[in-house]
């Protein structure tokens, strides 16, 4: 299961396992952005390159208008695969 | 371990999840090998499902674990010939404006698991890969 919502402070709270299923959510969700956010990744336990392509699409469509999405609380097996994709070079990323 | 069947969707996903995170979990096995055993397995699995829409027949996944590692075979008896473990190339190092989405699975695939195999012939293929746990100096 997925979850993607924002919190009262803001930031928005991705939740679960974001997979090749439940991309679709995260694109709907992520699409809507029009300026810089912060995701909070504390509660999301797998990515897989489907996600990952959501999070770059994203991305790259922000930065045409100067915005950007900033990760943080990423957990060491998400980092691990932010890294092996170079994600790291390209996002602001806090882990836990 | 076990083995099962499932049906050519994406929404397969979930269940193979569920299969195979309750092998391992009754068996102990880390966290450092859970991970990317269940990321091959889906990288893996939405690419037979992905790129052979026309196919119709159930893929076969089966899971053994030994001496705290996995061992995974998905084998798909309608496939189309795809060597898994041939390099794919990805620009890791490019600008934001140059990344395209997409094709990072297999890359990853091939950095986080300790042997991945491939055989095809006669419209069936077999993938093998294995994961044991991450050691560390004391």
């Amino acid at each position: 299961m997925f979850e993607i919502d924002y919190a009262e402070t803001g930031e928005i709270i991705c939740s679960g396992r974001l997979d090749a299923a439940q991309s679709a959510r995260a694109e709907a969700f992520l699409g809507r952005l029009d300026a810089s956010h912060t995701l909070d990744f504390e509660r999301l336990e797998y990515i897989s390159s489907a996600g990952l392509a959501i999070l770059l699409k994203t991305q790259k469509r922000l930065s045409g208008s100067g915005a950007a999405i900033k990760i943080i609380n990423v957990n060491k097996h998400i980092y691990d695969i932010f890294r092996y994709s170079g994600f790291n070079a390209i996002f602001e990323i806090e882990t836990l | 371990m076990g083995q099962q069947t499932f049906k050519r969707s994406i929404d397969s996903v979930a269940d193979i999840y569920r299969f195979s995170e309750d092998i391992m979990t009754a068996a102990e096995i880390d966290e450092s090998v859970r991970f990317p055993i269940h990321l091959a397995m889906e990288e893996l699995f939405v690419n037979l499902v992905s790129y052979n829409p026309g196919a119709r027949q159930t893929i076969v996944i089966d899971v053994q674990v030994a001496n705290k590692g996995v061992v995974v075979t998905i084998i798909d008896h309608d496939a189309a010939e795809f060597d898994v473990t041939r390099e794919r190339p990805v620009d890791t190092g490019a600008s934001l404006r140059e990344r395209k989405p997409g094709g990072l699975g297999l890359h990853l695939i091939q950095h986080m698991v300790d042997t991945l195999e491939y055989d095809y012939r006669d419209g069936r293929s077999k993938i093998r890969f294995s994961k044991e746990p991450e050691t560390h100096d004391v």
